[in-house]
């Protein structure tokens, strides 16, 4: 499989499309931006080696798996349990919310890791719970359910927050 | 703050959207190398053409002067003719002069460069000889 200026160009446009939620998904299994954005790139970077994805059914899915496995080899070799990054900004707040982001990264980083990980690959990553099954190797309900409980608590957590700031 | 359903919940989380990560390293190394090649190429080539004019506006400057100096070294332009000095063309340049020593210096100039037929002389040698009463 040689490297053509095409395989390269689609590559490029995989990466500018699909980057910052592959970017996000990497933060939410490692924790920090800065090891998150490396299991990115070597992803990439190793694609580029290769030269082409047309072998590829389902780019988006492969590449999820791609980012999850170099981010959960990247965390092996450190400490397994190490703390997220409470201050690195996961999201552009939309109007500059930057209250509303920082709530959000909070209520993400007290999800479980499990939960956390099919929120972000639903919401942000637009997977399907079929795609996400495959890419987690776990069953669909499985995954259905993981998110709902997610959700549920991801907004609780978000409105009671809210909901303190704006009595106190 | 009213308790949003998960559509709604979905839709807001969705606005939030995902930091764009930095540039893949390769990729920018390349895509500076091409815009370094192009610039330089532009400014090489720039250069060139610049060189160029100037050597051959250069090379018209001296072949103009080459010829507009050869064989008239030191010789005032209306003298440049290389006939004798004749009454004719004594009275002439008197006419001309703009002033009288100026017509006797261009005279005796032009007699030292111009060398006189066989059987001639010049008038300044003629009148050099004649006994003039003022």
């Amino acid at each position: 499989m040689h490297r053509t200026e095409g395989n390269i160009a689609e590559i490029e446009f995989l990466y500018r499309e699909h980057g910052p939620a592959l970017l996000l998904f990497a933060q939410a299994v490692t924790g920090e931006r800065g090891r998150a954005q490396d299991a990115v790139h070597q992803v990439f970077l190793r694609l580029l080696e290769k030269g082409s994805l047309s072998q590829v059914g389902d780019k988006k899915a492969y590449l999820f798996a791609c980012v999850r496995n170099a981010a959960l080899n990247d965390s092996k070799l450190r400490d397994r349990h190490a703390p997220l990054e409470p201050d690195s900004a996961w999201f552009r707040p939309p109007d500059r919310d930057y209250a509303g982001e920082q709530n959000l990264r909070r209520a993400l980083e007290a999800l479980p890791n499990d939960q956390r990980q099919v929120m972000v690959l639903h919401i942000w990553g637009e997977l399907t719970f079929l795609q996400i099954s495959d890419l987690l190797d776990l069953s669909s309900n499985t995954v259905a359910s993981r998110y709902r409980y997610a959700l549920a608590k991801l907004r609780d957590s978000m409105f009671a927050r809210e909901n303190s700031c704006a009595n106190s | 703050m009213p308790t949003l359903d998960d559509e709604q919940f979905e839709a807001y989380l969705q606005q939030f959207r995902p930091c764009v990560p930095e540039p893949l390293p390769a990729v920018e190394r390349r895509h500076r190398a091409r815009r370094v090649f192009i610039v330089g190429a532009w400014a090489t080539a720039a250069v060139a053409i610049l060189v160029l004019g100037a050597l051959t506006l250069h090379l018209h400057t001296n072949r103009v002067r080459v010829a507009e100096t050869s064989g008239n070294a030191g010789t005032p332009k209306h003298l440049q003719d290389s006939q004798p000095l004749t009454m004719r063309s004594a009275n002439a340049l008197m006419a001309k002069a703009p002033s009288f020593k100026t017509m006797v210096d261009d005279m005796a100039f032009r007699s030292q460069t111009v060398p006189l037929p066989k059987g001639k002389r010049s008038a300044v040698a003629v009148l050099g000889k004649e006994k003039i009463k003022l």
